[in-house]
């Protein structure tokens, strides 16, 4: 798992991606990821993928993590979802195009791979574009831009990180107790049922500590006068500027370019 | 004594939402700058109640009915925000993960500053000579996650310095940690103690750590009231006994003094009170009448002659029949090895400990023996079987195992269930099932809360269940990770009678512990593991008294010839038996 909280501090001058303003990074790409889950056709999740790889590869610190997930993890998720759907798509919606593939009686149609790789694209366009804010920003810093220049309170967003602490922390208690009904002679069958069933038993025990933890938490958080003003001293500075307009502007503006020439919601 | 007291208690009673009895009646004192009051108390006596009275968090941030007042630097908890009042107490809690908030040592340390509004300089300037004083300045970028238990308490630490609050309050920092963090945790706090603007409010168990830096003693008796406040030493070595009754912990020289008085070996002058620390225990056994002396080696008195029994310890016949072994035990986790070509044999009817520092593999060493992690085939027998291979209906008809936190192992919604579970896997007829579960309900003291869900039981009551539910199937061993952790002695003492009973009727009990106490009294043998290997194993008294395993101070001034005194063994059962075989160097 990713440390959300890892320093920001060795990232390179000329990585310019981890330099600008969280929100910049999240406006940039937030209206065109929403768009494109209502986008049907190829160019388009296409053309947003071409343009997430480009301010990535550009712009973020190259680990090898990112050269993994650029290279090898989108393209195989693509390639995987787009023939499962292809597989999925009802025949009768494609008939009309020519068959690319015949076994027996089945057909598969180009209608059929045209949609399968549609939504492969698609998700892959999104997680594409999710990855520049989400590889060139860390936790803390999304929590006081957000405090800074969105105005949340800050007890709402700092809490919120605390709480991110708790999830290694309840995946490892959660391996305890299965270990521990293991033990007991729990195992109950195979399957998908009787694996429900066993996760049932897990919830008891894990939601026990988990308000137990949450309020040991919770307590050591007022001990140290969280919450006592409506402000707390912020050491980091998250400002807003130029660069960051020029970003968002860009972004959106790249983002409006794509959809007035691909025009997708036509096919 | 300066006019206005850092703290003053008066009339202070604690009564938690829901609950019928208080926690803590009538409780007053002061505390004045430059002390250090070590509260003591057996569990349920509202130690850590009174600890969070003190800071203001009862009633402000935990809804508990409070009678009588509580002031701070003249402030009165009950009407001061805990904000305000938390720029003059801080609290260090027990658990270190349940109390780190941030991602860097430097903005934990920072937190309190910054929620105080304090300009940034001086949050900064605050922070770092807090963290310097706790040795943590060099790590100030690092995710606390990657510190040690003890220094995640020292972050706590540095954090409650931070703030510059006169009043500490350290609520079991230790009580989490292995031997090694408690020393840590103890050597940061000698460093603090004795400041004259500062008075520390400790609750600790680990009394031999405690007693070196507290300046006063406040005991609490089980019903929530003071029974002694005074000197610390004075009150522990005037009032032992009394103390002991009420269920509290001793220092180990005293439990040391009092188990060796009790083997006849006068400890001092005749009447003389209980010696405190290692150096008073040394001293002490030298002091004894020379007569004495002489006699004990020149003439040893028969019957129980521990002194010629560790003698002819040194050449320990193999033995007969261990009950569980195992041969080259290699396991990984994770793509790293945490046991290395372990070979370790465990005497059938033994009490068998396994000790060593957190990390070394203990946990996963029991959990391989008992199958709860699958070991490699054919390096085990345990009970005749290969834990390996076996499924885990057999596993349970022969190995017991009771993790660390019963809660984790229940899965039946009442005491009753939980143990019939066992039971009804295996077909039992129904007839049977009562009658069994019946008997270990009595045995156990839950027979009024048979219909009781397990979660709603109290501490003491979960344990006894978890033990019952991994006895009910009759195994001929049960494992055990940390049972006593985290309970007082009182607690902690019911469940080893309930050990040597077992061990009595032939049931061999493998634990894992941190408690030296625990093991030099109660574990006939004893398996020390470092970096995944066995590098000690034997019989305790041979361990203890050649010291082959870490032993506290306070053993180590008991003369290696009456250290075999000390165990529970040395009246009943002084055979050898050195069931643990020496693992060769590799």
């Amino acid at each position: 798992m990713s440390d959300p909280y890892a320093g920001q501090t060795a990232a390179p001058a000329r990585a310019w991606l981890h330099h600008l303003n969280p929100l910049a990074k999240l406006g940039a790409v937030l209206p065109a990821m929403v768009l494109l889950l209502f986008v049907r056709d190829l160019a388009t999740p296409i053309a947003f993928l071409v343009l997430a790889y480009a301010v990535l590869l550009t712009g973020a610190r190259p680990t090898a993590r990112i050269w993994a997930v650029l290279l090898l993890a989108i393209p195989a998720g693509v390639i995987v979802l787009g023939l499962s759907m292809a597989l999925w798509t009802d025949p009768a919606q494609v008939a009309a195009t020519p068959t690319v593939l015949r076994i027996g009686a089945w057909e598969l149609h180009a209608g059929a791979f045209r949609s399968g790789f549609a939504t492969g694209l698609r998700l892959g366009a999104i997680l594409a574009l999710s990855l520049i804010s989400g590889l060139t920003t860390t936790g803390p810093d999304v929590v006081r831009a957000g405090v800074q220049q969105l105005r949340i309170p800050y007890r709402f967003g700092y809490t919120a990180l605390a709480a991110y602490r708790f999830v290694p922390r309840f995946g490892y208690e959660l391996s305890v107790i299965r270990a521990a009904h293991r033990v007991r002679g729990t195992h109950g069958g195979r399957g998908p049922f009787a694996r429900i069933a066993r996760g049932w038993g897990y919830i008891v025990p894990l939601l026990a500590s988990a308000i137990r933890h949450a309020e040991r938490v919770a307590l050591a958080m007022d001990s140290r006068a969280f919450g006592a003003y409506s402000t707390r001293t912020e050491r980091h500075e998250v400002p807003f500027r130029t660069r960051d307009v020029v970003f968002l502007a860009l972004m959106l503006a790249a983002t409006g370019a794509i959809f007035a020439l691909s025009i997708p919601w036509r096919s | 004594m300066p006019a206005v007291p850092l703290l003053r208690v008066r009339d202070l009673t604690v009564t938690h939402r829901g609950a019928s009895e208080p926690a803590v009646r009538g409780v007053s004192f002061e505390v004045h700058a430059g002390e250090v009051v070590l509260l003591l108390g057996p569990s349920g006596s509202g130690k850590s109640t009174l600890a969070l009275a003190l800071s203001g968090l009862i009633p402000h941030s935990l809804d508990a009915e409070v009678t009588g007042t509580v002031a701070i630097r003249g402030h009165e908890t009950a009407t001061t925000p805990v904000a305000v009042l938390s720029r003059d107490v801080s609290t260090v809690f027990q658990d270190p993960d349940a109390q780190i908030v941030t991602g860097s040592v430097l903005d934990e340390a920072a937190f309190a500053l910054e929620n105080l509004c304090l300009p940034v300089h001086e949050v900064l300037a605050r922070a770092e000579a807090a963290l310097r004083r706790m040795g943590l300045w060099e790590r100030r970028a690092h995710n606390p996650d990657r510190l040690s238990g003890g220094g995640k308490q020292r972050l706590a630490l540095a954090c409650a310095l931070a703030t510059g609050s006169p009043v500490l309050i350290l609520d079991e920092p230790t009580a989490n940690l292995d031997p090694q963090g408690t020393a840590d945790v103890h050597a940061a706090l000698a460093h603090l103690a004795g400041s004259a603007e500062r008075a520390l409010i400790l609750v600790e168990h680990d009394l031999d750590a405690a007693l070196e830096i507290a300046t006063r003693a406040i005991v609490l008796d089980a019903s929530g009231r003071i029974a002694f406040d005074g000197p610390a030493r004075r009150i522990l070595s005037a009032h032992a006994e009394e103390i002991l009754a009420l269920g509290a912990w001793l220092p180990s020289a005293a439990l040391a003094a009092r188990r060796l008085r009790a083997a006849g070996i006068p400890i001092g002058p005749p009447d003389a009170l209980l010696p405190l620390t290692a150096d008073e225990l040394r001293s002490a056994l030298e002091e004894t009448p020379p007569g004495f002396e002489a006699r004990r080696t020149l003439d040893p008195p028969s019957g129980s002659s521990p002194v010629r029994a560790s003698k002819t310890e040194k050449t320990p016949p193999p033995d007969a029949d261990p009950i569980i072994t195992a041969r080259g035990l290699d396991i990984s986790r994770r793509r790293t090895r945490v046991l290395h070509d372990v070979d370790l044999d465990i005497a059938a009817a033994s009490i068998t400990a396994i000790i060593g520092p957190n990390g070394a593999g203990k946990t996963t060493l029991v959990q391989a023996l008992a199958g709860v992690v699958t070991p490699p085939r054919g390096r085990i027998s345990a009970d005749g079987i290969d834990p390996a291979v076996a499924s885990p209906r057999t596993l349970a008809a022969h190995i017991g195992f009771v993790f660390q936190n019963p809660e984790h192992q229940f899965i039946a919604h009442t005491a009753f269930d939980e143990l019939a579970h066992g039971l009804r896997l295996r077909r039992t007829p129904p007839g049977e099932i009562d009658e069994r579960v019946g008997a270990m309900l009595e045995r156990f003291g839950l027979t009024r809360k048979a219909d009781v869900h397990p979660f709603l039981l109290s501490g003491g009551e979960k344990r006894r269940l978890s033990v019952g539910t991994a006895l009910i199937t009759r195994p001929r061993i049960l494992m055990l990770d940390e049972p006593t952790f985290g309970q007082d002695r009182a607690r902690s003492e019911e469940l080893l009678a309930l050990f040597h009973e077992l061990r009595a009727e032939g049931t061999t009990i493998v634990l894992v512990t941190h408690d030296m106490d625990l093991v030099i009294q109660h574990a006939s043998h004893a398996v020390l593991v470092e970096g995944g290997r066995v590098v000690a194993a034997g019989a305790t008294s041979t361990l203890v008294r050649d010291a082959l395993i870490p032993i506290p101070a306070a053993y180590l001034a008991v003369p290696p010839d009456l250290r075999t005194l000390l165990g529970d063994d040395a009246v009943g059962r002084l055979g050898p038996g050195s069931g643990a075989a020496m693992e060769p160097e590799s």
